[in-house]
This record gives C-alpha cells, structure tokens and sequence, in this order.
C-alpha cells in the first residue's frame, strides 16, 4: 500500500528532546543516558536531570557512541574518545573543504 | 526475497563459537563502519555484517536460524516458511534493542515478529523510532522544500502474519534547517505493541555538495573570484546568491582572502546566518606580449616585494 501525504516536522534544537525521548530515539535505556551525560561522555556539562534537554548534535554523538559501545564491545571511554577523534576530523575536513583541498 | 547466507557474510563456519563470531564481526565493522569506510557499497555491507552478527551471536535466534538455513544457499529465492521457529523460544530482549530500520527485509520478515510474539505481557509498547538521512539542497533551506522519503515497516495482519508496508512519505523540509539538525515526525516511526503509540521518525539533514557554496552552521560561504584592479582599485558586482542578485562592493586595496559579509543572507531564522564572499585574486597570464609590457611596467614602476615584512 502506498500513502502519499504531506507530513510536517519539527526541527529538533527549536524543540529539544527530554531524557526519555532522547534514549527512545537512541533505543537505549535512560541510566544509559544518565550515565554518559554524569561521565561528561555527553551533553552540555549540565547535570541537573530537570534541565536535561538534547539537540541534534546529542542525537547524532550518542547514536555514534552507542554504535560503538554495541558493535565493538568498546567500553563507553574508548567509543566516547572515538566519537571526539570522528568530530575532530570532521572539523578538520570542513577546514580542508574550505581551503579548497581534497581530502579523500 | 533472497536467502542471506550469514555465516558467508561474516566468513566463518557453522561450528564458530560465539568469541569468534565477535572477533569475526570486528574484524569486518572495522573495514566497512560508514564513518570511515571508503568502500562504495560500505552501508550495505554493514547492515549485512550488524544483521549476521545480532542472529548469530544471539544463540536461540542461531539455532532456528541454522534449521531453518540447512536446505537454503546465499541467493536463493526464499519465503520463510509459517511458523518456520515454532518450538523456539525466544527472550524477546533483542528485537527491541536494536533499530530494525537498518536492517533488511530478510531480516525484519524472520525476526520481526518475535519480539513482538514474546512481549504480549507489555501493554501499550511504544513502537521504536527511526533515524534516515534526508539529502537537500542549499537552496530548500532557503526556500523550504518537500522531500519523498520511503520507509519500509513490518505490519502485521488480522492473523498475525507479518509482512513490510512501503510507506511513501511527502515531508515538509522547513525553512531555515542547517546540516545536521534533525527533522522530527512524531508519530511515523514503526509501529506499537498492545495498542502503544507508534515511534518518531527522525530525519537527519545533509545538504548535497555544491560547488558554489559551503556551509557552516547558518553560514554560508562563497568564493568571489576577482582581478588584480578590481581588488586594488575596489569595484562594484552583481553576485548571485542562495536568495537572489545582490550588488557587492569590494573595497579598494582589497587582498585575497579578505571576507565580505552580507549580514543576515546565510540561512533564514529568527537569527538568520550570514553570507560571506571569500576574496580570490587570480592574475591574468603573460601570455601576449601586451600583458607581459604591462607586467614588466609594474615590475619597474611599482616599488613591491610581496616577501618584505611589513
């Protein structure tokens, strides 16, 4: 059956996504996220569960994070010092990009 | 559907313990992760390799999987058969932790419904979520846009069959979305179990490589290719941009590299991103004997060495 309609969003970081909705989109448990966020693994450094809101660079981390930690059985420290190295090679390549280099 | 070899897929054999499995399963997701892997087909293969390693590791899901595989081959057309686990018993744990969006149909029409089948005791189960990654132009984030996406979701029938509904979705990209960022669809990730509300699909937005343009945050940057007068004597452009002709003034005794910013011609939001034109001299060549007299009148008239420290 196909459906054709048009379907309207939400921008994530105009509308952030709170602890439980967060760890159902990353499809873990939420002391999963606790966790990672108390560790510093995590979010902004703010530890008040209350104020625990995430944007879309949260959701792709923490997605990277437990890909890591589930395809490698790397423990949290070593996926969360992969995810740095991925973000800063990111950086990187945006740099080349704009400086007009190749980088592959 | 085709008949999925997992043990060919990892290279192993039927007697492999679960370590080597793993080691196996490493050995591979090392070669083909999408974050690193230069390997064209490197999605495919890791949802081949993620899928192989969740039946085989998991030792119920393995021993249907090994009866059922006996009179199969890789390749082989195949529909399993009703029933074809009965007599398995299933925890029901791993269905739900990992995100049958990434998986493929031979995957999802064997293993689908089982956690479903073992869950019956939780009421109301919110259907999991699904992530996709959604390419736009800069351009749609200018203007908005509407993007098809299809989504394929196990169903399941008034008899309890299972089977995958091709979902075509017309999304409405809004306006002012920047790399990265997230579009969330409440309610159109897969569905619930014992009347629970269905998941969220989750757009993950990338915009297609321009040549013209690059992107950081709302920013937004282009090259402004100019000749040696135009910078040292300044000049007035007409510049195309992302929301229309803009008239650009370069300011004299301009050098390459130097940024012009027009203030709030980056992405549209309520703080809308700027645009910057990137300062490119480039000289023209010596190759008439015109331009090598005008050359040689500069090298004599004008006192410049671009070594000397200032």
């Amino acid at each position: 059956m196909v459906e054709n309609n048009i379907v309207d969003g939400e921008i994530l970081d105009e509308a952030t996504l709170t602890l439980e909705e967060f760890a159902h989109a990353c499809a873990v448990e939420r002391q999963w996220v606790k966790e990672r966020v108390e560790s510093g693994m995590l979010g902004d450094g703010t530890h008040y569960v209350s104020q625990w809101r995430f944007t879309s660079y949260d959701l792709i981390r923490a997605r990277r994070l437990r890909q890591m930690e589930y395809d490698f059985d790397a423990v949290p420290e070593l996926a969360a010092l992969v995810a740095d190295l991925f973000e800063e090679i990111e950086r990187l390549k945006g740099r080349l990009r704009a400086a007009g280099l190749p980088f592959h | 559907m085709e008949f999925k070899d997992y043990y060919q897929i990892l290279g192993i054999d039927r007697a492999t313990a679960i370590p080597d499995i793993k080691k196996a399963y490493r050995k591979l997701a090392r070669k083909y992760h999408p974050d690193i892997s230069k390997e064209p087909d490197a999605a495919l293969r890791m949802q081949e390799i993620n899928e192989a390693k969740a039946v085989l590791t998991d030792p119920e899901k393995r021993a249907a999987y090994d009866q059922l595989g006996e009179h199969y081959r890789a390749g082989q057309e195949f529909r399993p058969p009703p029933d074809w686990d009965a007599g398995f018993e299933f925890s029901g744990r791993n269905y739900e932790d990992v995100d049958l969006g990434e998986f493929s149909d031979f995957f999802t029409d064997l293993f689908s419904h089982v956690g479903r089948r073992s869950s019956r005791s939780h009421h109301h189960m919110r259907g999991l979520d699904r992530h996709a990654k959604v390419f736009i132009d800069l351009r749609d984030a200018y203007d908005g846009a509407t993007r098809a996406v299809t989504l394929h979701a196990p169903q399941t029938d008034p008899q309890g069959n299972v089977y995958l509904q091709q979902h075509n979705l017309q999304v409405r990209i809004p306006k002012g979305i920047t790399e990265g960022q997230h579009i969330r669809l409440v309610g159109q990730g897969h569905p619930g179990a014992g009347g629970g509300e269905s998941g969220d699909l989750y757009l993950e937005i990338h915009f297609t490589p321009n040549p013209d343009y690059r992107v950081e945050g709302k920013d937004v940057f282009a090259t402004l290719l100019v000749a040696p007068w135009e910078a040292a004597l300044g000049t007035s452009l007409t510049m195309p941009t992302p929301s229309g002709h803009v008239q650009l003034k370069v300011p004299k005794g301009s050098q390459s590299g130097r940024k012009l910013r027009l203030k709030g011609r980056g992405i549209p939001s309520s703080e809308p991103g700027d645009l910057y034109f990137v300062l490119n001299v480039v000289l023209p060549p010596a190759n008439t004997e015109k331009a090598r007299q005008l050359y040689e009148s500069m090298a004599r008239d004008i006192p410049f060495n671009p070594r000397q420290k200032r």
